[in-house]
């Protein structure tokens, strides 16, 4: 995958460049208003033009460029071959079916993509299984609910259900452990990893949470305003972060008792799209800001063992 | 130092409306939201609360503000015993617990300005009159870290960081003694949940509040709360200084529930995870998923207390700590 600049009237990507391969979970990891949603929508092909608007780069699957596609062909590609899990369950979910006939939905597609010959207790099997795999208890009862009867965790669940149930190649999950509780997370994640491990299923986690994204992937991308900031392989970001961004979005993350000092947070917020700042867009909030970042975006820079990073200090040393 | 709230055999029945299982007839099944809780918020101090979603965190929250009231126990708020069915004791408690709910949206009425929605609460207590609340208003808005122009915004036109900051300000715009915080840095972002969290601290000392500080996110509670209480379906399963508590958990769960924190630096997560089956019917509530449950788990337990303000509800502590009676109001389930 490679370039999307995406505008609407306002620039919310800005040469964002990903390289996914096969079989590796990447996080791509930002606060409000980094753009990361947008991003995973661009992926899949599902920002609606107008308003939203590529005006340059390229997204490339499986050595397709979806952008010189027409919706058709993209459709052929969508569920099975890319699929993507929302943050909202409740609204990803139609209220008015059970989980059974949500899932049936995303086995039509599968084989009406792949032209399988599957009998009603095939499907049914198929089902059981993938709940199991979820690792929900009792999934025969969890066929007759509607979303309304399901805690969060499930619902949760249920959506990821009916995305891998097309046993798509690539799987973006947009904040999909974001409003549940720790525990909940945690069994999330281990799930998620275990698919990975058993199906060799490509993933693309977004989220805002650098804890989340650390437990589980290979490779990090820090997002902010719509750019990327760092990137590189898991432990190296969470170990030796290097852009001061990153950094502060570590040390916002509390650690000690009640006895510890304040937090290091960064002061003031995410900028407005609308109304960035000149030069590096996090010069604002930056404690080494100098004179050339109001002036000049810094353009990523390449260092070893894949690690890329933004920022006029690195360019430096 | 004194007590602020002193919460005893706190019981708060819900009934569960249609839909019951087999065990019960349909729509007669009540529910102990919490069940037997006994805690102090003491003077000058936070006290956390942790436990996982449905473990009955907020409705204690809520029994603090009168929004709930308990069906067997009692609280007590600054000495005084509070009767649930007095209108002028719920006054009395709304007087002095002022309360930060987790969604700022939802708790800030989207037609009112800010000014509006403080003086909504200034109104209602009667603590200032009317020709001070401009002062006190901007006061509050400048404590909180909010900036001044934001006293004319609507809810809208903040993001989510300015709401808390509003919410928190409005809970505060009457002097309070006690300030419950109900998740209330869930919904932001972390660099955001670390700016009001340091608020926090800083509004704690300097206006002597006490805080009952509610979340599932022990990193922040053990950043936030000198004493923790660790609930369990509506049951207090573990009370104690929260370094103790976070360092050396004595209650099965707790020890699963620390072992569950999140951590940057843990390259490989613990395959081991919490159950998501529900309390046992009877005995221990934790016995049906405890590793280390044994025959006398079949009878609930009462809490031992360990020493140095620590109690865990739990029967491998028979033996080492002295039982803490417990009024058993009505029978489980």
């Amino acid at each position: 995958m490679d370039y999307a600049t995406v505008d609407g009237r306002v620039r919310v990507l800005e040469n964002v460049a990903l390289r996914v391969k096969k079989g590796e979970i990447i996080g791509v990891v930002g606060e409000s208003g980094s753009g990361k949603t947008t991003l995973g929508l661009a992926i899949i092909g599902l920002l609606d033009s107008p308003p939203a608007d590529i005006i340059d780069g390229s997204i490339v699957f499986e050595g397709h460029d979806m952008r010189k596609m027409n919706p058709v062909e993209i459709s052929r590609f969508r569920g099975t071959g890319i699929g993507m899990v929302f943050q909202e369950s409740l609204a990803a979910l139609n209220p008015v079916y059970k989980t059974e006939a949500q899932l049936r939905e995303s086995i039509e597609v599968l084989r009406k993509a792949q032209k399988l010959d599957l009998t009603p207790s095939t499907e049914a099997n198929m089902m059981i299984e993938i709940l199991k795999d979820l690792r929900l208890d009792k999934p025969e009862v969890v066929l007759r609910k509607y979303p309304h009867e399901l805690s969060g965790g499930m619902r949760q669940r249920i959506s990821i259900a009916m995305a891998i149930v097309e046993k798509p190649r690539l799987l973006i999950l947009d904040e999909v452990t974001t409003g549940l509780d720790v525990y909940i997370q945690n069994r999330m994640l281990n799930i998620l990893k275990d698919l990975n491990r058993r199906t060799g299923t490509t993933m693309i986690l977004i989220t805002h949470d650098l804890t989340v994204a650390s437990q589980i992937c290979d490779k990090l991308y820090v997002m902010y305003a719509g750019r990327l900031m760092e990137e590189g392989k898991s432990e190296d970001v969470i170990n030796a972060p290097i852009h001061p961004y990153t950094q502060k979005l570590m040390a916002a993350i509390p650690q000690g008792f009640i006895d510890s000092p304040p937090l290091p947070a960064p002061t003031g917020e995410a900028p407005d799209l609308r109304r960035l700042p000149t030069g590096c867009k996090f010069h604002p909030r930056c404690p080494f800001v100098m004179d050339k970042c109001a002036q000049n975006e810094p353009p990523p820079l390449e260092l070893a063992d894949g690690r890329r990073v933004s920022c006029w200090l690195v360019e430096k040393k | 130092m004194s007590n602020i709230v002193e919460a005893d055999n706190l019981t708060v029945t819900f009934r569960a409306r249609g839909g019951g299982s087999f065990l019960f007839e349909r729509g007669s099944r009540m529910i102990n939201a919490v069940d037997n809780a006994s805690f102090r918020v003491r003077e000058g101090e936070s006290f956390g609360l942790a436990g996982e979603t449905g473990s009955g965190k907020s409705t204690i929250a809520r029994v603090l503000v009168g929004l709930y009231r308990p069906r067997s126990g009692s609280i007590k708020l600054l000495g005084k015993e509070i009767n649930f069915r007095r209108k002028e004791d719920i006054a009395y408690l709304r007087r002095n617990v002022g309360i930060v709910f987790q969604d700022p949206v939802g708790s800030l009425n989207p037609r009112s300005k800010v000014r509006e929605i403080f003086a909504e609460a200034l109104l209602a207590s009667k603590a200032f009159a009317r020709r001070d609340f401009g002062s006190r208003i901007e006061t509050m808005i400048e404590i909180v870290g909010l900036r001044k122009s934001s006293i004319e915004a609507y809810p809208r036109e903040l993001s989510g960081g300015e709401k808390q900051r509003v919410s928190l300000a409005r809970a505060l715009v009457v002097p309070r003694k006690l300030l419950v915080l109900d998740e209330p840095t869930s919904s932001l972002d972390v660099s955001i949940q670390a700016q009001v969290l340091n608020t926090l601290r800083k509004l704690k000392s300097e206006l002597q509040l006490s805080f009952l500080f509610i979340t599932h996110d022990i990193n922040v509670i053990k950043y936030m709360s000198n004493s923790l209480g660790i609930l369990y379906y509506g049951k207090l399963v573990e009370v104690g200084k929260t370094v103790d508590v976070v360092t050396n958990p004595k209650h099965p769960y707790t020890k699963k529930l620390m072992a569950n924190v999140p951590n940057l630096k843990r390259a490989e997560r613990k395959q081991e995870v919490l159950s998501e089956q529900g309390p046992a019917p009877t005995g221990c509530i934790y016995s049906k998923v405890c590793p280390e449950a044994f025959e006398k788990c079949v009878n609930p337990p009462p809490m031992f207390s360990l020493g140095s303000d620590r109690f865990a509800a739990c029967h491998l502590y028979d033996g080492n700590g002295t039982r803490k009676e417990q009024l058993r109001s009505h029978p489980a389930g």
